[in-house]
């Protein structure tokens, strides 16, 4: 009982406090909203179409216009025929994710065997940037693929039957080359099918995520905040042992470890309760199904929470004041937070990083996650997550333990 | 003087705190350190990215008499030397096993060749895809995959087209098709292409050269991609702590306020309004010196080109003015410390994300992007990512004029409210 009565006192205290409304519930709920707003916005756009801008100073070309058909033709792309003059400011300001500029003579040149490059204006940096160069790529290979192909066409012919002319020749080159160009128009339809793989199979989606970006963003902001939420909790502990509440309860006849216990469980559920507020969000406002495996995803919040409230408990012994508490949980946070894959999926960072990464114990409530959300799996899949998350709540828990005695003493 | 002694006074108080220095300079530059660090080996030649693991499923079996096996020719690529540093790669028996390994996530991605896949190409028939399945949390590994694929599979098809242009042509001009050699198209093809992979490999810029957008006469932005991204990702966290800076060490009067020693300042000789002008002024003090430690720690760290020293300076004082006047306006409103800190961190990371600062490098939606000039902090972005992009110094000094209108405003508004708080 006395364990229950501290708790119930710290919630009191904690929920008191309008600071932490806050930074409890309303920072991570509008940041969940603002983050999956932000993706959804990429992917559902009114139109998805990248606008990409065609330079074509290579005017009558056939090349420019097989360029110019491809553009206009490819779903991912909205074409716009710009100038020379406009296409440098149209991409840096962003009206245009990019702008091909096709120099004069390309056709003749290249035709010619001589040297004439395309030009592709871009900004590298930028996410629509890189998709327009991933997607320019091939269709600038399949253009010099098929002047090749004409090319060696041309020379079988012209080794049976000798043209009668240059210009004979040159329309035989451009027959070949049209042939060539709209074959590989077909062909580039066929080749790859790619396809995520969700369980059960019927579920499977095209799009990443499972097809709803707040798979990612929704459990992504419920760790990141459950680490901000122990600003509050761990403050507590400090100020109690600066206004010297903690010695006056250490006169009573409360053991140590019941002091502990006590505060470790207000903050277990209140990071507890902070989560399900955040999965409640989620399954309602943002169409996350975390019901589909509700005893999986307690799984992982329950350990998820064990491991936090240990820090927690951890930073409020170690903190010596209320600024220090707010350094050392944003540093925790920030560093946890990247290193565990919620600000950014781990395969895209470097080796180092992200095996390190995979150790933290954010990454595996992150896993836990996505076994649920994403891949569909069945509720055994958190296990192994909620075992190593459990492991690390028992180290943090002894830490913090041989600190708060350390201290008491 | 009287005010500057109060200026470097709160100045100086500011900068021995600890958590001062944690929120003005060190947590800006541990985000941006930890996306440095997460990244730094991506992009390069030597990539540093995880080890894919992919599993093969080569459902293409040809007769021993066949001489060409496409399959295999697929299969065999995952296993060359020359990707063995980033693939690693498994042979499955069946769909169903190479599904369960992804479930388990013992790969990442696999890659399954459907059956009579040569036979097909071999009879210019139609041939069924190649399937590339994906863990769905995956983007970057899978899509190497595919690209691998993609390759190989381009290279088979141009060769197939190869064919099929010669048929069509010496149709068209009547030459017997028994006179077309398939084996040397195909080999000349091959020859062309492998050639022409291998240019592109070494030299992306061959076939396609990149421009990145700039104004003649100015600074070209960084060629280095990381560097370029970390500019963008800093000048976000920049702002962000700018504005947090401003409104934080505003903060400052009520304190004094509350402990007393303000009401006890303003019954000395000095003047009350040299006492708010040197508290405003240290405000411009720590918010100047905080933007000055960020731009060069990110310049020798981070090689960030902030772009030409016009444009730098412009930016800096439109940043310093507006955030200057955000928090004195904020903490005009504001009564006691308890109040200030929902106030600055909730108000702050409100107005942070209407103006972009979080979702720098997206493409958000118009109305967002209009939502953003109302807002400071979009305003700040917008010069920055001017000055970034090595846009002329006309363009910085116009933004820039209009921060320091809105600064001015703000500062006006908030000044007015302390003078007769105070009065």
């Amino acid at each position: 009982m006395r364990i229950l009565d501290i708790a119930i006192k710290d919630l009191q205290q904690i929920l008191r406090d309008r600071r932490a409304f806050l930074f409890i519930v309303a920072m991570p709920l509008v940041f969940t909203f603002f983050m999956g707003f932000a993706y959804r916005s990429m992917s559902q756009a009114p139109d998805p179409r990248l606008p990409i801008g065609l330079v074509d100073q290579d005017a009558g070309g056939e090349l420019s216009q097989a360029l110019g058909e491809g553009l206009a033709q490819a779903e991912s792309f909205r074409l716009e025929a710009i100038s020379a003059e406009q296409a440098e400011n149209a991409v840096r300001s962003g009206k245009l994710a990019a702008a091909l500029v096709v120099p004069p003579g390309f056709t003749r040149s290249v035709l010619a065997g001589t040297e004439s490059q395309l030009e592709l204006v871009v900004d590298p940096f930028s996410n629509r940037g890189q998709s327009v160069m991933e997607m320019v790529r091939p269709l600038v290979m399949h253009l010099y693929s098929s002047v090749e192909i004409a090319e060696m066409s041309l020379r079988a012919v012209e080794s049976h039957i000798p043209f009668s002319s240059e210009v004979a020749r040159q329309q035989e080159l451009l027959a070949a080359f049209d042939t060539s160009w709209r074959a590989w128009d077909t062909s580039s339809e066929q080749g790859i099918a790619v396809e995520q793989v969700t369980s059960p199979p019927q579920a499977a989606h095209a799009e990443p995520f499972a097809g709803n970006p707040y798979n990612q963003a929704s459990p992504g902001i419920l760790v990141m905040f459950t680490l901000f939420g122990l600003i509050t909790s761990a403050t507590l502990l400090v100020q109690e042992r600066r206004a010297r509440t903690l010695q006056r309860m250490l006169t009573t006849a409360l053991h140590t470890w019941e002091i502990m216990a006590g505060h470790l469980l207000a903050m277990f559920t209140l990071v507890l309760l902070q989560g399900l507020l955040l999965v409640v969000f989620g399954q309602l406002a943002l169409g996350v199904n975390y019901l589909r495996q509700p005893l999986g995803v307690l799984l992982v919040m329950v350990s998820l929470a064990a491991w936090a409230s240990a820090l927690g408990l951890l930073i409020g012994t170690v903190a010596k004041g209320d600024e220090q508490v707010i350094v050392i949980a944003m540093i925790s946070m920030f560093l946890l937070s990247a290193l565990g894959g919620t600000w950014f999926p781990l395969e895209g960072a470097g080796r180092a990083f992200a095996a390190v990464g995979r150790l933290t114990p954010t990454a595996w409530a992150m896993t836990g996650f996505q076994n649920l959300l994403v891949r569909g799996l069945s509720f055994e899949s958190t296990l192994l997550p909620f075992a190593i998350q459990l492991a690390y709540a028992l180290g943090i828990f002894a830490l913090a333990a041989w600190q708060f005695r350390r201290q008491a003493n | 003087m009287k005010i500057l002694d109060i200026a470097l006074n709160d100045f100086t108080r500011s900068v021995r705190s600890l958590f001062a220095i944690g929120m003005m300079v060190v947590a800006p530059l541990v985000i941006t350190g930890l996306i440095y660090v997460a990244f730094s080996g991506a992009g390069s030649e030597n990539s540093d990215l995880p080890i894919i693991q992919v599993g093969i499923v080569n459902l293409d079996q040809v007769p021993a008499d066949v001489p060409v096996a496409l399959g295999k020719t697929l299969a065999d690529m995952y296993f060359d030397e020359s990707v063995a540093g980033y693939i690693q790669p498994k042979i499955y028996p069946g769909e169903a096993s190479v599904r369960s390994a992804i479930n388990n996530q013992e790969i990442q991605a696999a890659v399954i060749i459907p059956a009579g896949m040569t036979a097909a190409l071999m009879a210019n028939q139609s041939v069924p895809p190649v399937r590339i399945l994906q863990d769905p949390t995956l983007t970057i590994g899978p899509m190497v995959v595919k690209n691998m694929a993609q390759s190989l599979l381009d290279g088979i098809y141009g060769g197939s087209i190869a064919v099929q242009v010669h048929r069509q042509r010496f149709a068209v001009h009547g030459i017997a098709e028994n006179s077309i050699n398939l084996q040397s198209i195909i080999h000349d093809y091959e020859g062309w292409f492998t050639a022409f992979q291998r240019e592109l490999f070494h030299s992306p810029q061959a076939a396609l050269v990149l421009v990145t957008p700039q104004s003649a006469g100015e600074e070209a932005p960084s060629a280095d991609p990381m560097a370029g991204i970390l500019g963008q990702i800093m000048t976000g966290q920049m702002i962000f702590f700018a504005f947090f800076t401003g409104a934080y060490s505003m903060q400052s009067i009520l304190k004094e306020q509350e402990e007393g020693t303000l009401a006890r300042l303003f019954t000395t000789p000095t003047p009350r309004l040299t006492i708010l002008g040197g508290k405003f002024l240290a405000v411009v003090f720590t918010v100047c010196g905080q933007g000055l430690v960020l731009l060069l720690v990110g310049r020798l760290l981070f090689k960030v080109q902030w772009g030409t020293p016009t444009s730098v300076l412009l930016t800096m004082l439109g940043q310093v003015a507006s955030a200057t006047g955000l928090g004195v306006l904020l903490i005009s409103f504001v009564k006691h410390e308890r109040q200030a800190g929902p106030v600055i961190g909730g108000g702050l990371t409100a107005l942070g994300m209407l103006g972009g600062l979080f979702t720098v490098g997206m493409q958000m939606p118009e109305a967002f992007t209009r939502l953003a000039n109302f807002i400071p902090q979009g305003w700040v972005l917008h010069a920055w990512r001017l000055s970034l992009n090595g846009a002329p110094s006309a363009e910085v000094f116009t933004t820039c004029l209009i921060l320091v209108g809105m600064g001015a405003t703000m500062f006006a508004i908030g000044g007015l409210r302390f003078n007769r708080r105070f009065a």
